[in-house]
């Protein structure tokens, strides 16, 4: 049945307390934008649903020695800051492309990532961001780099009784551009058929890379960067047809595994691949020269 | 400019504000008391013997109060060629075969009760494809026929031949010839409110069907002819709509659903209710019937059409619905879109295990003049002929009678299309193959009814109270396109009351006359014309009631006035302007001498006379109210399928500019015009909303909707994979209304219902020839069908 319990702790003390004592017959809700998504799909629930929304302490955008992003934030709060649309572009790309307006308003950065889907819009952009998850349980805190996050589909190295309390990102992104193409059939209720995401590092002449990342979603079992294709970039001098290997060393099985769905055939994927990850290098590389 | 008062004006739809506000009773807010909540088990299999049902645990289940399988039910059969039974028993032959159904205390009981029914099966060879279904030895997916005799082929016993003129003939003619395979699929009609109904027998069996079909009076004598097969046959029924969120064809056919809740009702004596989940509303409701098409046709040098051939394949599905109707409109637009003097047309139905099909906007139109239309300009382009000119020179034109002996009253197509290839800056930007594109397509459809049954009639009921509040028992149905609105216009305009005098009750068998339904954008058209009808009558007897009474209140109040001032002196008046009903008129709620609009003593408010009619004191007490039955004077289509079954035809023509992404294959709608041929607009922002909201739902049908079928089975139900456009996806449309007011409409009107959606996906598919020099003739026209028809021309 889709009976459960469902507990509103205040803080984060009580939140973990409850993880705690229910173990695995609990479970974490944020927005619940995928939580009761798979409740009414499977007609399976917890025992017991922990729900993080009155811990308001946890919805922050701060920039204090770097980059703070509380969990609980949605993606509506992430699509109204001017910090982010200025400095974490990419992010601010995905975030305000997420479900619609209403799904945004309760949607929550915490939940995209830990709910883990290869298509999870933040993903790409907060690894191209070189972002790191922290942690907090019963132990105290860690911190994990995103790009060691993921362990499969839907499924990460948070632990049972771990709550994610905020992404960080490095503060140094002065001569950093990002971007995130969300490639789709139409412009809202959307998840991608593919994501893109890249930031560059420019010299000050803005005419070398001096380091670049990017991260695909949709392009294997996990949100995934695209180290190949990265490490081709790196020091080369900006140009189409540097741009233009980028993409095909992106696309190609080196770097991802993309497979035929439903949604999307293979192919196709490869070939948006191919083709945006140059057009966003190239949005990115635009957003460092307007900074 | 017409002097009408309320018809042609932007009246805002406030009879509707219930629904802005949340207070509308859909039927998922309607409740009964007693009521139960009935849920279907469908099959697993495409194809598939049922060994064995078991439903005893579900019986056990606390709650449950019936659970029914094929095997309980008396063996009636039921559907359009009454090719089913409302449950399914001994084979299945479609996923979305009713195999039980539950009836229970709650909803989610009956949906717990549903995992507790075991059903084994025995799969069967199944076949989903209508070419290979119509080979010999494929699976036979019905091995008898409604009257049980074996049957040997997966062929419909329907089969559609047209002929006029002699094709061959043409062809020989022809300088210039084309052919195209054009494949369309099957499209989710996509309500807003999902499907449901609830039953409730009475003690004495007679049953109340809270329904929401747009065939109120059709579906009461299919369902009257059921309970009859049941042994009910003393039943009465009562069809009632509650407010209805969307229709789009899908409530043209009495659904399975309905049956069963019936059965359930029947079963448990207590009120039914069902209502689908969106998932149910996709795979378990018949879409848009899909079709492949062959299609040639030819010119001569100078650009006449010389012929025109189109052989059909529908994919009838397991069952047969209205789907395997379409060929009746698709009829239209390939012998009587242009003048095309020599035509064929052949359409068979085949069974297959795939899903069944129905009726969607349009209605087999859609499908047609997108294969009608690319294959213009296709030909157009092999003749060396602009498309724009091409269409002028076989344009139709008003007083003629096309092939099908459609006769064409008033017909602006020519005005239609110049006023979008004007709009859209067709010369400038045609032709240049630079990744941006114009193309443009027209459209001809019924607006004056459809005479697709004996009865294309429409009743009307207008009461007038001795307040002078009126209403009207309407017998169309509102599945939320404005009728109420309009019909309030209509009929303060035939009988010179105001808009918000009326109010209009609709969709309900015991109060309403009969009407064949609200389809084929026939519900302005009719309704118009029985209100006007209805309402001289009632003219009438409001003015002979103020020929009695105006000269009474007049001299009462001299009387009157000369009591209170002695000096007043007694005006010198002119009773003739009061002596007879046709010296008189009503406007705006008052009655006046036509000759004397304004006369201080003899124009008087209705509800004057109206309350002394009914309080005379007397025994003389008058109600007033006149009821009218429309019945246009149309045609069936003959043995030849000839006939002019519209009293008037809608005609259109929508041009798009698209840019495509070479390198994506990625289609941007810059811009749409759609102009349209509505006779006489009643209410200009209702058209508007009608054009704007068929031209989405034509763009979608164009770029992302799809179904998809996949060995029988809907892998996309729900709209996360269904690509319906979202409000964000906002395609610039702007809408044209031309107007050439027709006789035979009520005020001038026609019908503009579906017309709108019909040339949307072949203009987009035109226009993308034009930008990159590929023509998809496939729907829906995706990114990737246009990158590889890139590559290919690129290898060529």
């Amino acid at each position: 049945m889709q009976d459960f319990e469902y507990l509103m702790p205040t803080n984060l003390d009580q939140a973990i307390g409850l993880l705690k004592k229910y173990e695995n017959k609990a479970a974490l809700i944020a927005g619940g934008t995928d939580v009761m998504v798979k409740i009414g799909k499977t007609r399976k629930a917890p025992d017991v649903l922990i729900s993080l929304r009155r811990l308001s302490a946890l919805r922050y955008i701060k920039k204090n020695g770097g980059y703070h992003i509380g969990a609980l934030t949605t993606h509506r709060m992430l699509e109204q800051s001017t910090l982010v649309q200025s400095e974490l572009s990419a992010l601010h790309d995905a975030a305000s492309q997420v479900g619609s307006v209403q799904i945004r308003n309760v949607g929550t950065l915490g939940g995209n990532i830990c709910n883990a889907a290869p298509s999870a819009d933040t993903a790409g952009p907060l690894l191209v961001l070189d972002a790191t998850a922290v942690l907090e349980g019963p132990l105290g805190r860690r911190r994990v780099p995103l790009k060691e996050f993921f362990t499969g589909t839907y499924r990460t190295v948070r632990k049972p009784d771990e709550v994610l309390v905020e992404m960080e990102i490095p503060e140094d992104l002065g001569r950093y551009g990002s971007a995130y193409w969300k490639h789709t059939r139409r412009k809202a209720m959307e998840l991608p058929l593919i994501g893109i995401a890249v930031a560059l590092k420019l010299s000050q002449d803005n005419s070398q890379i001096l380091d670049s990342r990017i991260a695909l979603t949709v392009a294997a079992p996990t949100p995934i960067r695209a180290y190949p294709a990265e490490d081709f970039l790196k020091g080369k001098v900006i140009a189409d047809d540097v741009l233009k290997e980028a993409g095909r060393i992106a696309s190609s099985a080196d770097c991802c595994t993309i497979r035929t769905s439903l949604r999307c055939e293979a192919w196709y994927r490869e070939e948006i691949v191919r083709v945006f990850v140059p057009r966003m290098a190239k949005l990115a590389a635009e957003r460092v020269k307007n900074r | 400019m017409s002097d009408y008062l309320y018809v042609g004006k932007d009246i805002p739809r406030t009879i509707e504000a219930d629904k802005v506000c949340g207070r509308a009773i859909y039927i998922n807010d309607l409740k009964r008391p007693g009521m139960l909540h009935g849920k279907i088990l469908y099959s697993r299999y495409a194809h598939a013997r049922i060994k064995r049902i078991d439903t005893s645990k579900a019986k056990k289940l606390q709650g449950v109060r019936a659970v029914l399988t094929g095997y309980d039910l008396p063996d009636v059969r039921v559907g359009f060629i009454k090719d089913q039974t409302v449950l399914k028993k001994d084979v299945v032959r479609q996923f979305r075969d009713e195999v039980a159904a539950v009836a229970a205390i709650s909803l989610e009981i009956a949906e717990e009760a549903l995992h507790l029914i075991d059903v084994d099966y025995e799969e069967l060879p199944a076949v989903f494809d209508p070419r290979e279904a119509m080979k010999e030895g494929a699976p036979l997916v019905h091995e008898v026929d409604a009257r049980g005799k074996p049957v040997r082929s997966n062929i419909l016993p329907l089969p559609w031949k047209f002929q006029a003129g002699d094709p061959e003939k043409g062809r020989r003619e022809s300088a210039y010839v084309v052919k195209d395979d054009v494949r369309t699929t099957w499209v989710n009609q996509g309500c807003m409110g999902t499907s449901g109904c609830i039953a409730e027998f009475d003690m004495n069996k007679n049953l109340t069907l809270y329904s929401q079909t747009n065939v109120p009076f059709l579906g009461k004598q299919r369902i009257q002819e059921y309970l009859s097969r049941l042994g009910l046959g003393k039943s009465n029924v009562r069809v009632l709509n509650p407010v209805v969120g969307g229709s789009f064809g899908t409530k043209l056919d009495t659904d399975i659903y309905e049956f069963i809740a019936i059965q359930l009702a029947l079963q448990t004596g207590k009120p039914v209710k069902i209502l689908f989940t969106r998932e149910e509303e996709f795979f378990a409701l018949p879409p848009r019937q899909p079709a492949l098409f062959n299609i040639e046709q030819g010119c001569d040098r100078e650009g006449n059409l010389t012929f025109r051939e189109v052989k059909a394949i529908l994919d009838n599905g397991a069952y047969t619905s209205w789907g395997a109707t379409t060929p009746s409109v698709m009829m239209m637009p390939i012998s009587s879109l242009y003048r095309v003097p020599n035509v064929r047309f052949d359409a068979t139905c085949v069974y297959t295990n795939n899903i069944y099909a129905q009726a969607m906007r349009g209605y087999g139109n859609p499908q047609a003049t997108f294969a009608v239309e690319t294959s213009m300009d296709r030909l157009a382009e092999e003749a060396g002929i602009d498309p724009a000119e091409l269409r002028l020179i076989n344009c139709n034109r008003p007083g003629e009678e096309t092939p099908m002996r459609l006769k064409i009253t008033t017909c602006p197509l020519e005005a239609c299309i110049k006023t979008v290839r004007e709009k859209i800056r067709w010369g400038e930007k045609r032709g240049k193959r630079n990744g941006r594109g114009v193309g443009m397509a027209s459209l001809i459809h019924v607006a004056g009814g459809a005479r697709v049954y004996k009865s294309d009639g429409h009743g009307i009921i207008v009461k007038v109270d001795q307040n002078g509040r009126v209403d009207v028992l309407e017998s169309g149905t509102d599945q939320g396109q404005g009728s109420p609105t309009v019909i309030s216009q209509m009929v303060a305009e035939a009988l010179g009351f105001k808009p918000d005098d009326v109010s209009i009750t609709l969709g309900d068998t015991s109060l309403c006359l009969w009407d064949a339904g609200t389809h084929a954008s026939r519900h302005t058209f009719m309704a118009g014309n029985a209100a006007i009808q209805a309402c001289r009558s009632i003219k009438r007897q409001i003015l002979e009631m103020a020929v009695e009474f105006i000269p009474q209140i007049v001299t009462y109040a001299i009387k009157k006035k000369k009591q209170k001032d002695p000096n007043f002196r007694e005006p010198d008046l002119d009773w003739k302007l009061v002596a007879s009903p046709e010296a008189m008129d009503i406007k705006d709620r008052y009655i006046f001498p036509q000759k004397a609009p304004d006369h201080p003593y003899f124009r008087t408010e209705v509800s004057e006379i109206l309350t002394r009619g009914l309080h005379v004191g007397t025994g003389q007490s008058r109600v007033v109210i006149a009821e009218a039955f429309y019945d246009p004077p149309t045609e069936m289509l003959d043995r030849e399928m000839k006939g002019n079954y519209s009293m008037t035809y809608a005609f259109g023509t929508t041009a798009v500019e698209v840019e495509v992404d070479k390198e994506t294959g990625e289609i941007k709608i810059v811009q749409v015009f759609a102009a349209h041929d509505v006779g006489r607009a009643m209410n200009p922002t209702l058209v508007k909303g009608q054009i704007y909201g068929a031209a989405y739902t034509g763009a979608g049908y164009g770029l992302t909707e799809e179904i998809q079928v996949r060995n029988g089975r809907v892998m996309n139900a729900n709209f996360r994979d269904y690509k319906m456009l979202t409000a964000k996806d906002v395609i610039p449309v702007e809408p044209i209304i031309i107007e050439v007011p027709d006789e035979s409409g009520p005020f001038g009107a026609k019908g503009i219902g579906e017309p709108g959606l019909v040339p949307t996906a072949p203009a987009i598919a035109n226009a993308v020839y034009d930008a990159v020099g590929v023509r998809i003739s496939d729907l829906p026209i995706t990114p990737e069908k246009i990158l590889s028809a890139l590559r290919k021309k690129d290898v060529c």
